[in-house]
């Protein structure tokens, strides 16, 4: 996980879907950010649209609420890393 | 001469609070003193159509920030959605409703909106054909709809009821007058209820222009008095609307709910009668326009001449208009009743439209005031009507007032309410 995706996910999270930021720990799941399963999809939607990546389904169900912002910040950092032409460096 | 009590007259109910967001104001404070004061929110609006030329269309939009509301549900808010729960906290603010005022299962949301959610849904179009962007996940909840109904319902925990009404022009005038009739059958013991239109977008005007029911601004499109000025109900020189947005909720109980929980009564439904033309699309027809008058009225037990202050449906078409003059005239006498539109100065509000000349006729009853007709200098000489013109018309013991809304598709609704 990179510094810049994580702070990435958490302004989405605080200015979309005004979550508070002192909850914003890599070891938050989303469920404890108090998402239910149609806001994690939207947010889901948001991130991946801020990235320009798409995380794959098998890799991230976003119904499944238990993973941490930790978790998903690695994802994104692969999938951007896997985007073609990346220089595995941008967020 | 007292007024006739009706054997179908039904009972009052209270109206306890009321809110609004709309071109002439948020607050009813800036609300009554565009209103008296007969001065327009109407502007030149450019359509971003790109490719497509055509002219700027009269529109008045409401001083409001979709983005500050957050929704219950916690999904992106259509501007029509966002419009509504502002409303309804107003109104449940200006009654006192507050959590332990109300038990959940008696309380019930009556929402009407022409097409709730549509702004939404061609936002999303262009995003999808133009853009070529991906639909977003919420985008089904936040255009059906019933979205507002099912937002304000989340607001206040509401389980008693959530039901949208989509009848056009008549959208909110018969939501809330379904409010009444589920109080008055014991239903629930409380409604919030209203409506909320925000359709300003440009493929929705480019629609309403196509159908030349907009005032054409031609070469005064520039001059922002002109179009300020560009509607004149009931004047022989009409020439159709401008296009507004707007929500305006209220909160309504049965009079026993009312006083038991100490709230103060601001006025009472006292009527409401819905009816279908059932004879064209959009042509009006004076005869349907006039027996829903005429039941609203058998239905609060009143006779015409108790009524002081009529809020008339005034579109300034030149169809529309002239339909109206007659059924009103057919139903009180030649210049039997005070007659204003307040559609000159907030523009065609579609599904709000009811809810907010209610509240018109509403602050004219208890400002014992009649606003005038904007922009109007005179009547159609071809109408028999008393039409409110210039200033506002003082009014001293008015004690009843009517508003009416004529739909599209051939709905009437028409709403009583007494002091």
């Amino acid at each position: 996980m990179t510094r810049p995706t994580f702070a990435a996910i958490s302004s989405v999270l605080a200015d979309q879907f005004k979550v508070d930021a002192e909850k914003l720990e890599p070891g938050s799941t989303l469920e404890q950010l108090g998402l239910d399963s149609l806001a994690l999809m939207e947010f889901v939607f948001a991130v991946e649209d801020r990235f320009d990546v798409r995380l794959p389904e098998d890799r991230l169900d976003p119904r499944q609420a238990g993973i941490t912002l930790e978790h998903l910040a690695s994802l994104i950092d692969e999938a951007v890393a896997a985007k073609p032409g990346s220089d595995a460096a941008v967020a | 001469m007292p007024p006739s009590r009706s054997a179908d007259r039904g009972s009052p109910v209270a109206v306890t609070g009321a809110g609004v967001v709309s071109p002439i104001g948020n607050t009813l404070a800036d609300f009554d003193a565009a209103l008296f004061a007969g001065r327009s929110a109407v502007r030149a609006r450019a359509l971003d159509l790109p490719g497509i030329d055509l002219p700027p269309v009269p529109v008045a939009s409401a001083d409001f920030d979709t983005a500050a509301e957050v929704a219950p549900s916690r999904v992106p808010l259509d501007r029509a959605t966002a419009m509504a729960l502002a409303a309804a906290r107003d109104a449940a603010r200006a009654a006192s409703l507050a959590d332990g005022a109300y038990d959940p299962e008696r309380l019930g949301i009556f929402w009407g909106s022409g097409m709730a959610g549509a702004a939404t849904f061609e936002a999303t179009c262009r995003t999808v054909y133009a853009d070529r962007r991906r639909m977003r996940p919420t985008s089904v909840v936040t255009t059906m709809p019933n979205a507002p109904v099912a937002e304000i319902a989340l607001l206040f925990g509401a389980r008693g009821a959530a039901l949208a009404y989509a009848c056009a022009c008549a959208s909110s005038a018969v939501a809330i007058g379904e409010a009444m009739r589920a109080i008055r059958a014991g239903w629930i013991d409380v409604a919030i209820a209203g409506g909320s239109e925000a359709l300003l977008m440009p493929g929705v005007l480019a629609s309403w222009q196509a159908m030349r029911v907009l005032v054409p601004l031609g070469a005064s499109a520039s001059d922002a008095a002109a179009v300020a000025a560009c509607c004149r109900p009931f004047a022989a020189e009409r020439n159709g609307f401008a296009l507004g947005e707007a929500a305006a909720a209220f909160v309504l109980e049965s009079r026993a709910h009312a006083a038991a929980r100490g709230a103060r009564v601001e006025a009472s439904l006292a009527g409401y009668a819905t009816n279908c033309d059932g004879v064209h699309i959009t042509q009006p027809d004076a005869s349907g326009q006039a027996r829903a008058m005429t039941a609203a009225l058998a239905d609060a037990g009143l006779a015409p001449s108790d009524i002081g202050y009529l809020n008339a449906h005034g579109t300034a078409t030149t169809a529309g208009d002239a339909a109206e003059a007659e059924s009103i005239a057919r139903v009180f006498g030649a210049g039997g009743v005070p007659v204003s539109s307040s559609k000159a100065i907030h523009g065609h509000l579609l599904g709000a439209g009811g809810a907010v000349e209610l509240l018109a006729a509403l602050r004219a009853l208890q400002a014992a005031s009649l606003p005038p007709t904007a922009n109007t200098v005179a009547a159609d000489p071809g109408f028999a009507l008393d039409l409110v013109l210039g200033e506002a018309r003082a009014s001293e013991g008015l004690r009843a007032v009517m508003s009416s809304s004529f739909a599209f598709g051939g709905t009437n609704a028409v709403l009583i309410a007494t002091a």
